[in-house]
């Protein structure tokens, strides 16, 4: 039925590069001054560790999540929800233009721009001071972690751009924090009902229970292959169920979004 | 063969829908087709603006069939989006030059005419390259419409167009869209500026409580009914609509002599909400008789 074009998709990326490219040269700009700022005021201190990948982390992070949070935003305003959506592109388009943006798009452009930028304030420090912090390394394995971490973590951000009209990074942030709180009381109801046996003056004393468990053979024969498998579990859930479900219900939520 | 409605018109069937319990449509029935530049008029929160809405896929009906150009348009499907511009009343414009504008939005409309628009801001008097951010509301809106026409889509849906306009754009507007009309192009302008669409819109189509009541051409209106002005006020069975004016009263009546008279659009409407099952009668009445009533 036509609901994919290559030709479309490019149409939806430079339309969205080409009116947003402003606000990109802002936050660049802003960013690359703070950089700046910071390197060459830590290296006159003679502070010369490895800033650049402490740096990296909150804008890759912090940055990200505010740029997926806000992607979405014409969608909830007057007359531009009109205009987008009447826009020539099937939904599926719209949204994976959107995905690309904000997910390959903002997490290499970000590594990027921070490469470029503190290769360049770095190189300027050596020859100033003849000195300066080390060099950012993008391929570094724990970029590359925390990029993947981004990839699949940014879809929770995703889901609350399409949903939430205004405020979608506080409300989506506030609505992890009341998931923790009611995970947290969960663990903790089931925790207290397992363990209850084991408190002692409000607090839940394991070690009798574990050494128990240990002169079973219990702990090595049941407990840590669940724990392993539970692990394993986890593992899968975050990294392959948690963005694809993120995505798909994204994605529904525009397709059937009315204005 | 002739092409069906429904691959070249809109065709809309027992459609219901509502923003609360409370339906705005109840079991609505519309089929348009090319060619026309129609008319939607309708009170204040008759649904209009929904209609439109309901039309090009922004709003999906509760229950019934809504086929346009052979598209469902609830699914927002980029091939009938290809073909619809839909200018709304509240509209946005992004804050780039026009050009930049053509050369981004263009693309995404096949048939998009280069040349027509140019034509069409020299119409209206506006600069390709200016900063739309710039430009007044009223020339905002002419480069919006500028721009819809020369997508050459085959469904034009204008909402309110001639609202903030000026004196000579609403004329430069009537005289684009009249030369605009193809073919197999449907334009459905809603409307309560009726006299600025005087002599463009036809056929005529009035909506009111969740109903089309009325869905005629001017020629069927002049052949129906028969407006004349006299000096005492009206009274009789015959009598479908008065009202008092300069000199004397406004009287709508069946026109039993043949004699067309020109009805203007704001004394057809009030006649048709005034005495919606009259209207209906007479002119069902005609076109069940071949027009012979």
């Amino acid at each position: 039925m036509n609901t994919f074009s290559i030709k479309r998709l490019a149409l939806l990326l430079r339309r969205d590069f080409s009116i947003g490219y402003k606000s990109v040269l802002i936050a660049m700009a802003a960013v690359g001054g703070f950089v700046i700022l910071v390197s060459v005021l830590s290296t006159l201190g003679r502070e010369l560790g490895p800033i650049h990948e402490q740096m990296y982390v909150p804008l890759l992070f912090l940055g990200g999540y505010i740029v997926t949070s806000l992607i979405f935003k014409e969608l909830h305003l007057n007359g531009q929800s009109v205009f987008y959506l009447t826009l020539p592109g099937s939904s599926l388009e719209k949204y994976l233009s959107k995905l690309l943006v904000t997910t390959v798009g903002y997490a290499f452009g970000s590594l990027f721009f921070y490469t470029a930028v503190s290769s360049a304030v770095e190189g300027i420090n050596r020859l100033i001071f003849g000195y300066g912090h080390p060099f950012f390394n993008p391929f570094e394995r724990s970029t590359m972690i925390f990029i993947a971490v981004y990839l699949v973590t940014q879809a929770v951000f995703l889901v609350g751009s399409v949903y939430f009209r205004k405020l979608a990074f506080i409300k989506t942030n506030l609505y992890l924090w009341l998931f923790g709180i009611v995970v947290a009381i969960l663990v903790g109801v089931i925790g207290w009902l397992i363990f209850r046996d084991y408190a002692v003056d409000r607090h839940i004393e394991l070690e009798p229970y574990f050494q128990r468990l240990g002169d079973t053979g219990q702990l090595q024969g049941v407990l840590e292959p669940m724990a392993e498998k539970f692990w394993r579990v986890a593992k899968v859930l975050f990294w392959g169920v948690m963005a694809p479900v993120c995505w798909v219900v994204s994605y529904l939520r525009l397709r059937e979004t009315e204005v | 063969m002739t092409e069906s409605v429904t691959e070249t018109g809109i065709e809309i069937k027992n459609l219901c829908f509502g923003y609360t319990k409370e339906r705005l449509f109840n079991n609505l029935d519309l089929s348009l087709r090319g060619g026309s530049i129609y008319g939607l008029l309708g009170k204040n929160g008759a649904g209009k603006t929904s209609l439109l809405k309901l039309i090009c896929g922004l709003r999906i009906p509760d229950s019934g069939a809504c086929s346009v150009l052979g598209w469902e348009p609830r699914n927002r499907p980029a091939s009938l989006l290809e073909d619809i511009y839909f200018l709304p009343e509240e509209f946005y414009i992004p804050p780039i030059s026009g050009e930049l504008y053509r050369q981004i939005y263009a693309p995404f409309y096949p048939r998009f005419s280069g040349e027509a628009f140019r034509d069409y801001l020299g119409e209206f008097d506006l600069p390709e390259k200016k900063r739309l951010s710039e430009m007044s509301y009223g020339q905002k809106k002419k480069f919006l419409l500028a721009f819809g026409l020369a997508t050459r889509c085959r469904l034009v849906l204008l909402d309110e167009p001639t609202n903030g306009l000026d004196i000579p754009s609403k004329s430069q507007f009537r005289k684009l869209l009249a030369g605009a009309g193809q073919e197999e192009r449907i334009i459905l302008i809603s409307t309560h500026q009726v006299r600025d669409m005087e002599n463009l819109i036809d056929p005529i189509i009035i909506l009111d409580e969740g109903q089309i009541i009325f869905q005629q051409p001017m020629y069927e209106v002049t052949r129906c009914l028969q407006v004349e002005i006299q000096m005492e006020q009206p009274s009789g069975d015959g009598v479908l609509y008065s009202e008092k004016a300069l000199g004397g009263y406004v009287v709508v009546r069946r026109n039993e002599s043949g004699e067309e008279t020109q009805l203007d659009l704001e004394t057809l409407f009030n006649t048709v909400i005034a005495n919606r099952d009259r209207i209906g009668q007479l002119f069902a009445a005609r076109s069940s008789t071949g027009g012979a009533a």
